[in-house]
């Protein structure tokens, strides 16, 4: 608690709330934008942060994840093209209340239940993550060797819609980690004789070209459809459609406390990320509706639903990460090379080594919570013109803050060479159906498993049968098995209950 | 999917081969003797790989007809060799003139690439963005980019 007021001093003293601003404004225009995400956002801005106090900074990219959440709405309900996947359930009646005239109540019920769904799961992060990582403290290397594999196949098979393709893209990302000096017998891995590689690959090019220049390509592929929605668009002049009703606040109170609930509990699962949770409680809200066949014609209810729910997997899905060091989402994977960098290594023993940073963190995540509804209000009809900004005349400052961003990470233009090399590996990555997502985890969790891996054998005697005296990690391999099992099962179902027509991949 | 599927496991199974049998011995010696070989690791994944991929194609071979479209498309494909190039001549143009030239044509050759043809619009949108960029690093977080 003591931690927590010095904090807020902290916060409210400097020029942390300055940066945390700068971050939800910026999250809220990037998150607008179609095909820029939150973590597109996050990668591209670590760079930004190098040269910031450590609480300012990662206020900073907190903020830009937490404005992209909401602002994915915008694009979401006046283009039906959502900034990012999760919010593609707003769509469903976002857009068609915009046809309706009703582009503004819509945008303001996404941003009301953003904020608050925002704000509780924040609340959930800061009362779960420091308990949890106490008993954290008490788990060895074979039970971490055990939980890295259990959350490695789950993200593998949930990330995607193959479990094999997820599990051959996990097991790309563990072995690019082992890329550079290897750490016990500091042997040189897979660097070709290049010095520049010594070091490893480093997670922001690599991040950046997979996920930003990589979508960027994508997007460039399909402009003609997105300037052609774009140029249909139309503003409503009626002053009726620009404002949520008391009646409509009542109706969707329940739906966003739901969507709350589903989000939070949905983010500290690893692997099941804003999607998940969009979709299900926006299911979940029409499943219980008096009126189901109305949903996907304009209810108000929709969106709260799916906007209270994507919103509230963001901070959720750091409680794994801060009580376990281990990344359930990938912006948490990509918030460790921020947090590390800032001095700052996520896992049990951050409450205790540094508490306060921890606290102003908190402190910052709640105030960002704020500064999203006040962002939002202020400039909800300034940020829905951004959607008509053409996306060819995004696209190339976008690559130029890419390269800006992985060049200043190492000062090189090798930098450059990963980022596009990676590039390249994301866009096959999607267009195939390999999950980028669990890539990026893998390579993040890869060193740590490793080294829970050697440390489990010295441990374990190269022996598989002193399992039994490890009953925590049995469990975990055992559920890891179960999952395989299962997943591959439901796999056979879908494919021989869906007609070839229908059949997803 | 199923082609594709099947085309992706047979290219990541050789390509896993590749790395087992030349690569990861070329490229990682054994380590000193008594500690845990520094090629266990990346020979795990490989062969996890090996293992999967094998997987996706007799997967892709089973059930019925591939009516799903390609999952490259032309426009994709096409935007994906635009992209290249223009990044192309931008590192050329740095490695030769330097960061200004190289910045500059990677905006200027990106908006043509994709189809923005009015002068003003491309001069503009150059200007401002390695103003904004300048005033970003050098006079807000006061720092030299370069």
């Amino acid at each position: 608690m003591e931690y927590l007021i010095l904090a807020i001093g902290d916060v409210f003293g400097g020029t942390t709330l300055l940066w945390v601003a700068v971050g939800v404004t910026l999250g809220y225009v990037l998150g607008a934008i179609p095909g820029l995400g939150k973590a597109i956002g996050v990668a591209v801005s670590i760079p930004l942060t190098f040269y910031l106090e450590p609480v300012s900074a990662l206020g900073l990219l907190i903020g830009i994840a937490k404005g992209s959440a909401a602002g994915s709405a915008v694009s979401a309900i006046l283009l039906n093209t959502p900034g990012e996947p999760s919010s593609a359930p707003t769509a469903f009646d976002g857009y068609p209340l915009a046809r309706q005239g009703k582009a503004q109540k819509a945008l303001k019920m996404g941003l009301f239940a953003s904020v608050i769904g925002d704000f509780v799961s924040t609340i959930t992060l800061i009362l779960l993550a420091a308990p949890l990582a106490r008993y954290a403290l008490l788990i060895g290397p074979v039970e971490l060797c055990a939980i890295l594999v259990f959350s490695l196949v789950f993200i593998g098979g949930l990330s995607g819609n193959s479990l094999t393709k997820g599990l051959i893209a996990a097991c790309f990302g563990i072995f690019f980690a082992t890329v550079g000096l290897e750490t016990e017998t500091f042997v040189p891995r897979l660097t070709f004789g290049y010095l520049e590689l010594e070091d490893g690959i480093s997670l922001v090019p690599m991040a950046i070209g997979m996920l930003a220049v990589a979508e960027m390509i994508v997007q460039a592929g399909n402009l003609d459809t997105l300037d052609r929605e774009t140029a249909e668009l139309r503003d409503s002049s009626d002053p009726r459609d620009r404002r949520v009703t008391r009646e409509e606040w009542r109706r969707c109170a329940p739906v966003i406390a739901r969507g709350t609930f589903i989000g939070a509990a949905i983010g500290i699962l690893p692997g099941l990320g804003a999607s998940v949770g969009s979709f299900l409680s926006y299911g979940e809200t029409r499943r219980v509706s008096a009126t189901p066949e109305k949903y996907g014609t304009g209810m108000i209810e929709g969106v709260a639903a799916a906007e209270s729910a994507d919103n509230a997997v963001v901070p959720s899905s750091l409680i794994p990460l801060f009580a376990l060091g281990i990344p359930g989402s990938v912006i948490a994977a990509i918030l460790i090379a921020a947090f590390i960098l800032h001095g700052l290594t996520p896992g049990p023993l951050m409450f205790q080594q540094q508490p306060r940073m921890v606290a102003g963190l908190y402190v910052s995540m709640l105030c960002a919570s704020a500064i999203l509804l006040v962002i939002g209000l202020l400039g909800q009809r300034l940020f829905s013109q951004i959607v008509h900004v053409p996306l060819r005349l995004v696209i190339p400052g976008v690559l130029l803050f890419c390269c800006v961003g992985s060049y200043m990470e190492t000062g090189s233009i090798f930098s450059i060479f990963i980022m596009l090399g990676f590039a390249l590996i994301g866009f096959v990555a999607r267009k195939l159906d390999f999950s980028f997502v669990t890539f990026l985890i893998g390579f993040v969790i890869g060193p740590k498993l490793e080294l829970s891996f050697r440390q489990s054998l010295q441990l374990l005697k190269h022996d598989a049968s002193n399992l039994l005296g490890h009953p925590i990690a049995l469990v975990f391999l055992f559920a890891a098995l179960v999952f395989v099992v299962m997943s591959g099962r439901s796999s056979v179902t879908r494919r021989v209950q869906m007609p070839p027509t229908t059949q997803q991949h | 999917m199923k082609r594709a599927n099947a085309i992706s496991g047979i290219i990541l199974c050789v390509f896993s081969l590749v790395m087992l049998a030349f690569v990861i011995p070329g490229q990682i010696s054994t380590g000193p003797s008594g500690m845990m070989s520094p090629r266990l690791v990346p020979q795990m994944t490989m062969i996890g790989i090996f293992g999967l991929s094998l997987l996706l194609v007799l997967g892709s071979l089973r059930g019925g007809e591939d009516d799903h479209p390609p999952p490259f498309s032309r426009k994709e494909l096409l935007a994906l060799l635009r992209i290249s190039a223009v990044f192309a001549v931008a590192i050329a143009l740095y490695e030769i003139f330097g960061a200004l030239i190289g910045a500059s044509s990677l905006v200027i050759f990106g908006l043509l690439a994709l189809g923005e043809r009015r002068p003003l619009v491309i001069l503009t949108l150059t200007v401002v963005l390695l103003t904004g960029l300048w005033a970003l690093f050098y006079k807000v977080l006061g720092t030299a980019i370069l």
